[in-house]
């Protein structure tokens, strides 16, 4: 039992050093990223620019400098931005963590709960109208970009009828810490959550009533069946069960890669200083330590749901384990 | 590869005739299925709407969409308008571009270049579909040959590629797809003798059916490994049926399979994906449009003119929904034990 | 508060120094203003708050109402906020020794946020400390002083011997320069020369703030989220025009979202002040709708199209002039605003500035204004140039109107038959990748906003042989443009100005006419600064050099 974990931790390690190792190249890929003209200022002489990047170690080969970068991040961890500087990667990471597990936290409650009464109501009817009502909705909520929803949202709450009694009590974007203003916090937070849940609502309600369907036809079912039980607790007690299984792992998966920052597109728009949008920034400006960091830290919810998942399917279904 | 409440599903007059190939009658299958038709129907005129554009732009809207208007003036029953219109009250500040007229000039209004949103949607269309579609055949000839040589060959080979895939795949698709953008948009790429303008579309193309390679990959390594481990493959094997000959008979039809049934939801996220990185102005570049483009350039204008983002946003959603729509009625004819999700994110 | 309150606007100022009466009045009345908190919000920081490294208008706003340099802009509104009034010294020093050497005062009683008084030995630290943190300016500004050349070879060492001279016992600190300078009273204004405690650490400070002598200090700083300003407790107001106290109590300072939500969240009454300027499509429903809290204040600056004249096609002088004469200079007004917002200009100087003469030679009408684009004349250029049909790339940023401006140009050089396609890049890199020449970079859009108001801030920074560097990344001269007759006139009035102020604008409007005629760039337009404040703000005052001043709105 420990070899696999073991081997799983090796595999997790080599593939986090991979993306640090695609990441570092990418950066030092692009022109005009050289940092160094963007630390020394707007008018700077090519004397001082030498020196800036001089202290900075600029100057030193590729490879040093992505030792240098990854001691900085893991070993001493006191990285600091390119663009921001003297502010320290790590800390910032960890402040915006809170906000992205607020946002992926209220929306992962929305659309599991959501998603489990649409699968639900679509399975116990299937065929009929309220079945492809549900399954139409839920292909809509998938077919829909997030971004374009969050715009729409905004337009709606914050300008449109921010003025009437519906949205009147939207405040301004941003976020507020749960700790300072509970009721701020949840206010802030509504439309990103729906805005974010809409489309796993419509992901996760489609195959619910998919396996749930599937389980219809099997034969601890029938069995129930025919011992009389009512189709409320064959539904409740057997069929959701089992059809929980792929869900759970799927909800293991989408979890981790949104914590990770997945939600980049949602903070984007909604102005939310989570991972994502950190992760966005740094991109924007070319900020190296920050998208190191930033990327380390979602490529690590990744793979650790990928192998928590994977794990806890194979200890579900032994099967699972050749098919891989 | 029978399962009884499929079969019943079958029509009884398949079976009475002369036998089938599995092709045909899932293709009969697919055009029985009234919501498939009706998204291929969907799909069709989208794709014909926007091959229009050069005339739409020539005949009804009367300009050019890529050119800045910023001084012009249309007739509207019979009033001159300015397209960019300055405010005339208060304090005399500001410009605001014209809104939807719902007539054939500027239908949907201009965006802030004073361009008619309508006919750039046209040709926007055009570059969000030839990326998704050309996304899904990279993304699909990619993940064939890697899931088919990892599976098949197995050892050291597919180590190392499912390790590549691994990273590939831990990488979150947004991530990846900007930190790849970045670098060509601002460079483009030289290869050999090839320069790939940073502004060419071949670009998005390639980053976007990149990064959903694991996607496909992973599945059909799976598949292409439990058939390589099939008795039927096994028997074949000990009977000395060579390697290749196995490979083609055996197991690329099944492979095959899997990517039709993967085409359209690829096609569909593909479309998505598209749109999410030109709306992060990284995917297709200005002068240039695509949908995403447009909803970007309408985010500026959100608050005054909101159909320049409304609009694109529609057209993403219907064509993904028909996407969808046909989607679901391909795996129902080519793989009814619906084995193949696509995981979307 | 015992602290003595006035009121800002410069008429009951006098009304106030006129009258007893008159002056508790003013006093009760400003009293009920104090207090509150003062919400801004802008897109993104700006970096570190390093007062010798930051060299952002954005966080000099800050720097304005929280430090303090020997001398400073005064804090007020109009143009007598372009005066430079004494400071942490006690007088502006009379120049002796030809204007190579000046005698500062320090003045007495003045305190770091951390209680230490300021002394001669901080302000010798400071100036050494511009060398050892490499402050952009570094090798362009305090290059003059004596010693400087030592500093700039090796910063870790750098004292400034014999250049800046402390003296404990008289309280004074003396300036030797290597030859006069008539802008140095304005270098020292700049926040590049806020005095700092001796102890400060010589490397970046980042987002930890210096010591402040001012009224506010920055009490925390994440560049991701926010800036939170509060009342220095050791400030203690020494003169209402170099460093006036302030009202409010606490300044929250958001960063992260865009300017259309901006505005948005500003008509909602949820924040103050918004740094970037509103969306144009907005501006209508703002003026319409809160007429009141949108101020409009004239800005030293220019939006400009540097063209590259040492490669193709902007090599060719026709092609230059043709893009002059075909850019349509109220589209791109139109761009940015409108009229009221943005005037068109032709020339290298923005109307106003020292030195500014109109001349517009690239209209229907050539003379002293533009009035439109001459598209026969630029046709005409364009085939005498045989550069039509040659590729042409435009760089823009991605913030702002840039984008838009971009665009736009790209179509003007469509029209002019040029093959024009647009390239947006982060704004974090563009303004980089344009200076530097291996990139290749034929056209771009750039703006450029005065430092301190002297013609030579644009002349002589933009357009001089001496600020062309090719292959580095910092070559402000973005066109490449060196010629050797006109540098030797910019020298020349370097001199002049040193000792006749008048002769040498004079001259410095000249210059700018002989530039304009060469056409290394095409200048679109001067802009405005637009501030749109929250109903509840009040006493809005706008100095020249710092914008909005923190310290004299108030909010309740």
């Amino acid at each position: 039992m420990l070899l696999p974990i073991l081997r799983r931790l090796a595999e997790m390690l080599f593939v986090m050093f991979g993306i640090s190792v695609v990441v570092f190249g990418i950066f030092f890929a692009t022109p005009g990223a050289d940092p160094a003209a963007r630390i020394a200022g707007r008018n700077a002489t090519p004397e001082v620019l030498a020196q800036v990047r001089h202290s900075f170690g600029f100057d030193e080969p590729l490879p040093v400098q992505y030792v240098k970068v990854m001691e900085k991040l893991f070993i001493s961890r006191d990285l600091t931005s390119f663009v921001n500087r003297g502010e320290k990667v790590i800390p910032a990471v960890v402040e915006s963590t809170p906000v992205t597990l607020s946002l992926v936290f209220g929306a992962a409650v929305i659309w599991v709960v959501f998603a489990i009464i649409m699968g639900m109501i679509a399975a116990a009817t299937r065929g009929g109208i309220p079945d492809r009502l549900l399954m139409f909705l839920g292909l809509v909520g998938i077919s829909m970009p997030v971004f374009w929803v969050g715009s729409v949202a905004n337009l709606i709450t914050q300008s449109r009828f921010h003025h009437t009694f519906l949205f009147s009590w939207v405040p301004g974007l941003g976020y507020t810490p749960l700790t300072q203003n509970p009721g701020m916090w949840f206010k802030q937070l509504v439309i990103p959550w729906i805005t974010l849940a809409i489309l796993y609502i419509g992901l996760y309600g489609r195959v619910l009533r998919a396996n749930l369907v599937e389980a219809y036809q099997e034969d601890f079912i029938r069995t129930a069946r025919a011992k009389g039980l009512s189709e409320r607790r064959i539904m409740v007690r057997h069929a959701l069960r089992t059809s929980l299984i792929t869900f759970v792992s799927m909800f293991g998966l989408d979890f981790g890669a949104l914590v990770g920052g997945g939600a980049l597109l949602t903070e984007v728009v909604f102005n939310l200083p989570g991972v994502g949008r950190l992760t966005y920034v740094a991109l924007q400006s070319l900020d190296l330590p920050f998208i190191m960091a930033t990327v380390m830290y979602s490529s690590f919810f990744v793979v650790v749901a990928n192998a928590v998942v994977d794990i806890a399917y194979a200890w579900l279904d032994p099967r699972v384990r050749d098919a891989r | 590869m029978s399962d009884a409440t499929t079969d019943a599903t079958l029509p009884k007059t398949a079976a009475a005739e002369t036998p089938e190939g599995p092709w045909r009658v899932a293709l009969r299958k697919l055009f029985r299925d009234r919501t498939a038709v009706g998204a291929i129907i969907v799909l069709v005129l989208i794709v014909l709407a926007c091959c229009a554009a050069p005339l739409y732009a020539k005949y009804v809207s009367q300009s050019d969409p890529f050119q800045s208007n910023l001084d012009g003036s249309i007739t509207l029953d019979g009033n001159s308008v300015d397209i960019m219109q300055a405010d005339t009250a208060g304090l005399g500040l500001g410009v605001t571009p014209i809104g939807p007229t719902w007539h054939g000039q500027y239908f949907f209004g201009a965006d802030n270049q004073g361009r008619d949103v309508a006919a750039r949607m046209l040709y926007g269309g055009q570059n969000s579909l030839l990326i998704s579609f050309f996304a899904t055949v990279v993304t699909l000839v990619l993940a064939a040959i890697i899931g088919t040589i990892a599976g098949f060959i197995g050892g050291l080979t597919d180590t190392v590629l499912a390790r590549l895939l691994d990273v590939l795949w831990a990488f979150p698709v947004y991530l990846l797809a900007i930190s790849l953008s970045i670098v060509f948009i601002s460079k483009g790429i030289q290869i050999g003798p090839f320069t790939i303008p940073s502004n060419s579309l071949i670009l998005p193309i390639m980053i976007i059916g990149i990064v959903y390679v694991p996607y496909v990959a992973r599945p059909i390594r799976g598949q292409v490994m439990s058939l390589t481990r099939s008795d039927f493959v096994l028997a074949a094997r000990c009977l000395g049926v060579p390697s290749f000959r196995i490979l083609v008979r055996d197991i690329l039809p099944n492979v095959t399979t899997t990517l039709i049934v993967f085409a359209p939801l690829m096609m569909a996220l593909n479309m998505l994906t598209e749109s999410a990185l030109s709306f992060l102005s990284i995917g297709v570049q200005p002068p240039n449009a695509s949908w995403g483009t447009i909803i970007l350039d309408g985010e500026d204008l959100l608050y005054t003119q909101p159909m320049v983002a409304i609009a694109p946003g529609l057209a993403i959603i219907i064509t993904v929904l028909a996407l969808n729509f046909l989607g679901d009625g391909v795996r129902d004819a080519f793989d009814p034990r619906a084995k193949l999700r696509v995981k979307k994110d | 508060m015992t602290l003595r309150r006035w009121l800002h606007s410069s008429a009951l100022a006098l009304i106030a120094a006129s009258g007893l009466a008159a002056a508790t009045a003013v006093t009760a009345q400003a009293a009920d203003h104090m207090g509150g908190t003062l919400n801004l919000t802008g897109a993104s920081a700006a970096g570190t708050i390093d007062p010798q490294i930051n060299y952002t208008s954005q966080f000099w706003s800050v720097l304005f109402i929280t430090n303090d340099g020997l001398v400073a802009f005064k804090h007020v509104s109009g143009e007598s906020s372009n005066d430079v009034v004494p400071d942490l010294a006690t007088a502006i020093p009379a120049p002796q020794d030809g204007g190579k050497t000046y005698v500062f005062t320090i003045r007495k009683g003045v305190k770091f946020s951390n209680g230490k008084d300021v002394t001669p030995d901080d302000v010798v630290a400071t100036f050494q400390r511009i060398f050892k943190v490499s402050n952009p300016n570094a090798g362009s500004w305090y290059n003059v002083i004596v010693g400087a050349d030592a500093c700039l070879k090796t910063p870790a060492t750098c004292t400034l011997a014999g250049g800046v001279v402390a003296d404990d016992a008289a309280n004074t600190v003396t300036f030797h320069l290597t030859q006069p300078d008539s802008e140095f009273f304005y270098k020292l204004a700049t926040p590049f020369g806020d005095i700092v405690p001796a102890d400060t650490a010589a490397k970046d400070l980042g987002t930890s703030p210096a010591p402040a002598t001012g009224p506010y200090m920055i009490t925390s700083y994440d560049p991701q989220k926010n800036m939170i300003l509060k009342r220095n407790p050791y400030y203690k107001e020494w003169s209402k025009d170099a460093q006036p106290a302030g009202y409010v109590d606490t300044i929250n300072y958001t960063f992260g979202p865009k300017p259309e939500d901006e505005v948005t969240a500003i008509e909602n009454g949820q924040q103050d002040w918004m740094f970037d300027s509103p969306p144009s499509d907005r501006l209508p429903e703002m003026a319409s709708k809160f007429p009141n809290s949108i101020h409009i204040n004239p800005l030293f600056a220019i939006y400009y199209a540097p063209m590259n004249v040492n490669i193709a096609p902007f090599n060719n002088k026709d092609a230059r002039l043709a893009v002059n004469y075909a850019l349509n200079r109220k589209s791109a007004v139109n761009i940015y605003g409108g009229p009221r917002l943005a005037v068109p200009n032709c020339q290298v100087l923005p109307p106003g500035f020292p030195g500014y003469k109109a001349y517009c030679p690239y209209t229907k009408n050539p003379g002293s204004k533009w009035s439109a684009p001459d598209m026969v004349k630029a046709k005409a250029l364009m085939k005498a140039s045989g550069q039509i049909g040659q590729p042409v790339t435009v760089i823009a940023d991605d913030q702002n109107v840039d984008p838009a401006l971009g665009t736009y140009l790209v179509s003007v050089l469509n029209e002019l038959g040029f093959k024009a396609t647009l390239k947006v890049i982060s704004a974090n890199i563009q303004f980089t990748y344009i200076q530097n020449t291996k990139n290749n970079v034929q056209i771009s859009i750039s703006q450029w906003y005065q430092d301190y108001p002297a013609a030579s801030d644009f002349i002589n920074v933009l357009l001089s042989c001496g600020s062309f560097h090719p292959g580095s990344d910092a070559s402000i001269n973005i066109s490449g443009f060196c010629d050797k007759g006109i540098d030797a006139e910019i020298n020349k009035n370097l001199i002049t100005a040193v000792t006749d102020q008048k002769a040498a604008n004079a001259e410095w409007g000249k210059i700018d006419a002989e530039l304009v005629d060469q056409a290394p760039w095409a200048t679109m337009f001067t802009p405005k600064q637009l501030d749109f404040v929250s109903a509840r703000l009040k006493n809005f005052t706008f100095s020249d050099q710092f914008h909005m001043i923190y310290s004299q709105v108030w909010v309740q």
